[in-house]
């Protein structure tokens, strides 16, 4: 044999595996067999040990055998040492620890009976080789469209499409049926683009039209009709896992997320270029020389890789890697047909996908700026994505920067002039000490205190460079940990670029304190919200917390006063200052910690510092916090400035400027320079190592940023890479793209796709039923130049479409799942379809574009894991605008079976339950619609009969029978005669019975179908 | 009745859609394409339906079902702890002793604490594993491996799976009920069919005045019984008019299962056709709807009519077990459930229902025996191990299984994972834990996975 050769036959083996795989005998080894080897035999017969020279990973080994021989013979489980070992019924009695329990020796022996088959089986521990297992793969093969194929019928095809289907019918013996009656396919049609019902105007015109084009015109209608982009829209978010709320534990509202679902809705109603399409949502943000409009749609197409499901508490890494494996395992799913996820702990044991691929492309994600929809930990959202471009955003947040500064300053200036007139002005700060309490009791307003605290005469402290002498402190005894005193400044003090925040406090401990625990100063925004600082002081230390802990710097000395004076430097970062007592000042240096938000408004003391237990009894005074310095320790004492002749007049007209300066800088700071999506933006470039086993702290090599060895790998050349990955996604080199769409297509008209797992084209996916119809479609469709509306037209005018929805009795003997689709499939209309088609009958459909959803202001988000958004808004616009919420989901959607937004929807699962009928029984919705149906037909012209033949057409598109024309009445007088006895008055109960006629019209099985 | 003649007396019982409802379709939805019709396991089955008691938030087993002497007499000692609050690393740590005083109760004489004196009146019913343990120690991916046997994943739950594999007997109520006032943590997910089909998810009920949404027919005048005779009749009409089709037959069938629910499920939910004795027995007072007694009283009238499988979660994500500061917190919730569960079981028995019934008791993972400081009132979060117990159904009564070490840090003996206990489950209601498979995605997916044994040991 020489090397090609081999190399042919090493191919041909592998495939041929692959191919067997999908065999019972396969399945069983992979689902019984392999894993009770691996879990009972390996460790002794395996790679790493092989006692008795015997290997069980391999067929190769196990054939081969060990020291007694062939450990199995194919097809005879009575001669195989193995079968013989694990029954215990000779000598040789294995697992020798514990006999396996008796159904996996009867695994075991069905295995061996079967013919021992190990698919994929080559030397053990083969490396991973993408390449040959992409060979194997029908999906990676470039697209080789066909010509349609010969039938015998050649009369029944309407277009190529037809003679593919009807060649693999034909071949398999089976005849398809007659085609749809007229109205059927209209109901059919309408329903398929519009997600809405025909009215029974367009019945009327379409029976009218006899001519050849009737159809085609119909379809087009449709497609110009702007309910198309809603209901083909939706699919799309289907695949997109789009929702209304983050999905962290607290499920964050993502107000600005519904920009995204309204893009995909005009994207599909322009008809946008599939390829186009993707590179949008995958870099629309990227594409150079976009301004106004232009650039912020690109944007909002990003969405869609920032709409799913989020774990973090906030914008911090710890749980980005779940983060960016949600946007991995979407692209791949929805746009390749691939799972990548399992490549995230280890190669691919079936698809082409390595952990370096997967790694490749979490290097560009992570370089990529995801917005933070907020969360329990960081309740406020940030990175959201700009709608103007990187230096006009600069620009405008520079001018409402300087704008807000300049409302600020005003209000400063003006509240600095009201305290220096009404003397609460004392040494350039706010008077926080204890003067205006009473001595003998715990700190009042505008402290709050729990525990033993009482202002005393003997808690002043002496030191005069903060505030004038007083005459009183707080003295604070040992406390429970959560004792304290805390306080909410009247102003609170922000970081201003080139500015300081200066911060002082006096303590001291009591003389010979015995507590071993630590009280602790916070100074921040909010009651622990964002820490700026904290310090602890125990009885002989004092410490300062750092990103990293507690540091214990400098030492203390008890009964005697200490002061604290530092300046914070928002701008580096950095904070300065002394801690010590007269003479003895050590200097203090350090971090303002990390995650603090610029805002100081509260000052704590309580007992949660850096030692545990009780904390001794200490004394505070002169706290002071100001955006201005104060005097130096040991300096002399502090005057206040005299209050002016003129102070009362003025005071007078400061007040009433202070009111409107306050909004105006409020309001500024609730103002946002620009809008914004819930989208991705450009983040630091940087390539990411592989996770051993998926852990983000087990780091193994750097990968570069790249695509899919299997499809072409290639180089990132500038940026995250979002913009190569949008190309390489949509290169002609690649032919899952536009397979996996031109599938999707297929099956969101048929409700079934030729290859049927619709987002899994790897080898443990579908093989297609018709690969030559695929291909011939996929083609046809770049060919189109990737409109989905060009190949709504080529299917919905085939033959296949337009075929009767009732299988023959042949076809339901031999094809009962209707792969060869010899008929039209009957499916239930999903959720949204059935409450559209309620409210667009009963004249309540709402067909305006509502927008965003009325959720609670940002500004009173608090949501916690035990206390999540959830909220139902009534709406009466068509369903998809419903608020999608992910964790809690939507009491209707969830109950119909909409699409689970947790994660890339391949498909519905359509459930038929109880509870539905239940829903359908009673809800108030049904109840509601009934009834503004029933008015509906009361008012049309026309005597009963007319009405009921038109509620009977504008629910199932068709007109009843004479028997069900005659159930109708006689419902109709049956009501009549059972309601005047409960109900008040005639209209009344003429009204009742109607709806009550509605409401099984609204339910019935040809209204809650497509046929 | 076959369909045909059946589909002739409808035809015949013009507005009669009622009476025939009530007379019970039983017979004829017992079929093949039914996905919750009742079927048969891979084996004879030593228990009918599972009441599945889940207590949120982590409950000490020091403190309840297993005694560590030793750790009593150490109180105080430090230890070196290689994890601690999930970080590993050398913590030296107080051991932190029992403040609950246990007690060997009933004639196994096994010991259970006094948080539950009540629970310990029946131990001779129950068989106690003491050497559980799970993968994490966080509280979702818990409730999670509990529920599903996945700590990383979505998966059905083990209800979903019991409904999957076993239908129900009784079409007028779903097959997988979840009592449940709040939500665990990870929410509906933790009874969720995931990639089973739908019909297999928990329905959850919320105790309170409106326990099953819908179920009441709206106020005024009702036309129902007519209005859905006259549904029947268009929808066979419009069947018969096509050629044979399983979902338009499937929801024919929901339309009368669900007409029947109305009447069952308030039915079912109706305590006052429960004697005082019982009602005192459960310790709640008539009238009442919510409370754990009620959720057990309802779980046993609810089993009675055929419910396969029935999880009563006693609180939510929040104020639950976690007692992290106080171990004192068990205290109240200890009170809240001890009765209850002691009565249903009590009440079982006594109806010649436990024999046949599984009731399971378990929780997230245990809580440390040990602590940062020397007299720390509480426990943090300790899944190596921790206990849980089984109770009818085809287990042992009056026996301890597993054994943690004498500090209750590490199993010593019978270690139980979950997929172990969700494994003993299946195995007891006639499944193959490995043969019950559900193909998804390209694979077969099972509840436990590629592991799970089977405690052979406890089994009748």
């Amino acid at each position: 044999m020489n090397w090609s050769t081999c190399l042919s036959a090493l191919a041909a083996f592998i495939f041929t595996g692959v191919l067997a795989m999908a065999g019972p005998a396969e399945e069983h080894f992979e689902n019984l067999v392999r894993p009770l080897l691996a879990q009972q035999c390996q460790k002794c017969h395996g790679e790493k040990k092989q006692q008795g020279g015997l290997r069980l990973d391999s067929r190769q080994a196990i054939l081969k055998g060990g020291d007694n021989g062939p450990a199995v013979v194919p097809g005879e489980p009575g001669s195989s040492l193995l079968i013989r070992a694990v029954s215990h019924s000779t000598e040789l009695k294995m697992p020798a620890a514990k006999k396996l329990p008796p159904e996996q020796i009867v695994a075991l022996e069905r295995w061996v009976r079967d013919g021992a088959a190990w698919p994929g089986d080559g030397p053990p521990k083969a490396a991973f080789d993408s390449a040959s297992i992409a060979k194997t793969l029908w999906s990676l093969r470039p697209v080789q469209p066909g010509a349609p194929p010969a039938v015998k019928n050649g009369a029944w095809s309407k277009t190529g499409l037809d003679r593919f289907i009807l060649a693999r019918l034909e071949k398999e013996g089976l005849a398809p049926v007659s085609d749809a009656d007229r109205r059927t396919l209209l109901r059919r049609a309408t329903l398929d683009l519009t997600g809405l019902p025909p009215t029974v105007d367009e019945i009327r015109l379409f029976l009218a039209d006899t001519g050849p084009e009737a159809f085609a015109k119909v379809i087009d209608r449709l497609l110009a009709s702007p309910r198309y982009g809603e209901r083909w829209g939706r699919h799309w978010l289907d695949v997109a896992r789009y929702a209304d709320t983050a999905g962290d534990g607290a499920d964050y509202p993502t107000p600005e997320a519904y920009r995204y679902r309204d893009w995909v809705i005009d994207a599909v109603q322009s008809d946008m270029p599939y390829d186009r399409f993707l590179r949008e949502q995958i870099a629309g943000d990227l594409i150079p020389g976009r301004t106004g409009n232009d650039y912020a749609q690109g944007v909002i197409a990003t969405g869609f890789l920032a709409v799913g499901k989020r774990y973090g508490y906030a914008p911090n890494p710890d749980f980005q890697h779940l983060d960016i494996a949600d946007v991995i395992e979407t692209v791949g799913r929805s746009v390749l047909g691939l799972g990548l996820g399992c490549a995230r702990c280890h190669d691919h044991k079936y698809d082409p996908v390595s952990a370096a691929d997967y790694y490749a492309l979490y290097g560009i994600i992570q370089s990529t700026r995801i917005a933070f929809p907020g969360g329990e930990e960081m309740k406020r959202p940030v990175n959201l994505a700009p709608l103007v471009p990187p230096a006009e955003a600069r620009r405008l947040e520079g001018e409402q920067a300087l704008a807000l500064a300049a409302a600020r300053a005003d209000l400063n200036s003006l509240q600095d002039e009201r305290s220096r007139l009404d003397g609460s002005e004392w040494a350039g700060g706010p008077d926080l000490a204890f003067e205006g309490q009473t001595v003998g009791k715990a700190p009042g307003k505008p402290w709050l205190a729990m525990g033993a605290n009482t202002v005393l005469a003997e808690a002043q402290s002496p030191f005069r460079h903060v505030h004038p002498a007083g005459k009183q402190g707080v003295r604070m005894a040992a406390s429970q940990t959560n004792d304290g005193i805390r306080m909410a400044l009247p102003r609170a003090v922000r970081k201003q670029p080139g500015g300081k925040i200066h911060l002082t406090i006096d303590f001291r401990t009591l003389a010979e304190p015995k507590e071993p625990g630590a009280c602790r100063f916070y100074f921040g925004r909010g009651v622990i919200g964002s820490t700026a600082i904290d310090f602890s002081l125990s009885a002989r230390q004092f410490a300062i917390r750092q990103a990293e802990g507690w540091k214990v710097i400098r030492t203390i000395e008890p009964g005697v006063w200490h002061t604290l004076s530092l300046a914070l430097d928002p701008d580096k970062g950095s904070l300065e200052g002394v801690v010590g007592k007269p003479g003895d000042l050590a200097p203090v240096v350090g971090k303002i910690l990390p995650n603090w938000d610029g805002v100081i408004d509260t000052f704590i003391c309580d007992g949660l510092g850096h030692l545990p237990g009780k904390v001794c009894t200490h004394d505070l005074d002169n706290l002071g916090i100001s955006t201005r310095a104060f005097g130096s320790p040991g300096g002399g004492p502090v005057v206040p400035s005299p209050v002016p002749a003129d102070a009362a007049a003025r005071l007078g007209q400061v007040d009433a400027q202070l009111g409107p300066a306050k909004k105006k800088a409020d309001d500024l700071a609730a103002r946002k320079p620009f809008a914004q999506a819930y989208a991705v933006a450009e983040g630091t470039p940087a390539n990411a190592r592989i996770q051993l086993r998926g852990e983000p702290d087990k780091l193994g090599d750097e990968v570069p940023r790249r695509f899919l060895e299997v499809l072409g790998g290639g180089k990132v050349a500038e940026g995250s890479g979002r913009r190569d990955l949008a190309q390489w996604l949509t290169s002609p080199a690649n032919p899952l793209t536009a397979r996996v769409m031109a599938n999707r297509i297929w099956q969101w008209h048929f409700g079934q796709g030729l290859v049927a797992t619709a987002s899994d084209f790897g080898i443990r996916g579908e093989q297609p039923s018709h690969p030559g119809l695929l291909d011939w479609l996929t083609a046809q469709f770049i060919r189109s130049g990737w409109s989905l509306k060009a190949m709504h037209r080529l299917i919905m005018l085939s033959r296949v479409y337009q075929l009767g929805s009732d299988p023959s009795v042949d076809q339901q003997a031999n094809d009962p799942g209707n792969r060869l689709l010899g008929h039209f499939q009957r499916r239930s209309l999903d959720a949204e379809t059935l409450r559209d088609q309620m409210l667009f009958v009963a004249g309540s459909l709402d067909l305006t574009r509502p927008g965003r959803h009325p959720f609670p202001p940002e500004e009173t988000w608090g949501y916690t894991i035990h206390n999540p958004f959830y909220a139902v808004y009534e709406s009466s616009h068509r369903s998809l605008f419903l608020m999608i919420q992910r964790n809690r989901r939507h009491p209707y959607l969830a109950l119909f079976d909409a699409a689970d937004p947790n994660l890339s929807s391949a498909g519905r699962l359509p459930t038929i339950t109880p509870t539905q009928a239940l829903f359908l029984m009673n809800s108030p919705l049904v109840h509601q619609q009934s009834a503004a149906f029933a008015k509906r037909l009361l008012a049309s012209p026309g005597d009963n009969l007319a009405r009921v033949r038109l509620g009977m057409e504008m629910t199932s598109g068709h007109l009843p029978d004479a028997a069900g024309e005659h159930e109708a009445l006689s419902f109709l007088a049956q009501s009549r005669q059972k309601l005047p006895a409960q109900a008040t008055a005639p209209d009344q109960a003429e009204q009742q019975a109607w709806a009550a006629l509605c409401r099984v019209l609204l339910i019935s099985n040809p209204a809650m179908h497509l046929e | 009745m076959p369909t045909s003649s059946r589909r002739e007396w409808l035809r015949q019982t013009s507005g009669g859609f009622g009476a025939l409802a009530l007379a019970g379709l039983l017979a004829d939805q017992a079929r093949a394409d039914d996905p919750l019709a009742s079927r048969p396991g891979h084996f004879p089955a030593k228990a009918d339906r599972v009441i599945f008691l889940y207590s949120t938030g982590g409950v000490s087993q020091v403190d309840t079902f297993d005694p560590k002497p030793v750790l009593q007499a150490r109180h105080g000692q430090t230890i070196t702890a290689s994890r601690w609050l999930n970080k590993p690393g050398k913590f030296d740590r107080y051991l932190i002793k029992s403040r609950f005083q246990f007690q060997k109760r009933g004639q196994a004489g096994i010991p259970t604490s006094d948080l539950f004196p009540r629970l310990g009146g029946v131990v001779d019913d129950m068989c106690m594993l003491n050497a559980m343990f799970c993968e994490s120690d966080g509280h979702d991916k818990g409730t999670l491996a509990a529920h599903t046997g996945s700590a990383q994943f979505a998966r059905p739950s083990v209800g979903s799976w019991v409904s999957y594999g076993l239908g129900t007997p009784n079409r007028n109520l779903p097959s997988f009920m979840v009592l449940a006032p709040v939500a665990p943590y990870t929410g509906a997910q933790a009874w969720g069919a995931d990639f089973l089909p739908g019909c297999h998810q928990g329905t959850q009920v919320i105790p309170g005045a409106d326990p099953l949404p819908h179920v009441k027919r709206p106020p005024g005048p009702s036309l129902q019984e007519m209005e859905l005779g006259l549904l029947a009749r268009l929808n066979r009409t419009h069947q018969e008019q096509h050629a044979a089709d399983q979902a338009l037959e499937a929801r024919i069938r929901s339309f009368e299962t669900a007409f029947g629910m109305q009447a069952a499920a308030p039915e079912a939910f109706d305590l006052t056709r429960e004697s005082a004795e019982t009602l005192k027995l459960y310790g709640i007072e008539a009238g009442t709807n919510q409370g754990f007694g009620w959720q057990c009283l309802v779980a046993r009238r609810l089993a009675e009519r055929g419910v396969r499988f029935l999880e009563l979660i006693d609180v939510g994500s929040s104020a639950n077990w976690d007692s992290h500061g106080d171990m004192a917190d068990h205290i109240p919730l200890a009170k809240k459930i001890d009765q209850p569960i002691a009565a249903l079981i009590t009440d079982l028995k006594r109806r010649g229902m436990l024999d046949r019934t599984l009731v399971v008791w378990t929780t997230e993972f245990g809580r440390t025996s040990f602590n940062a400081t020397k007299d720390h009132p509480g426990r943090e979060h300790h899944n190596l191990v921790y206990s849980s117990w089984m109770a009818g159904g085809g287990v042992k009564g009056g026996m301890v299984y597993g054994k943690s070490d004498e500090l209750g840090i590490l199993p010593a003996e019978g270690r139980v994972h979950t997929h172990d206990l969700h494994a003993t489950m299946l195995h007891l209601l006639g499944l193959d834990h490995e043969r019950l498979t559900y193909r998804h995605a390209g694979r077969d997916f099972r509840l436990t996975d590629v592991a799970g044994e089977v405690i052979r040991s406890i089994l009748v």
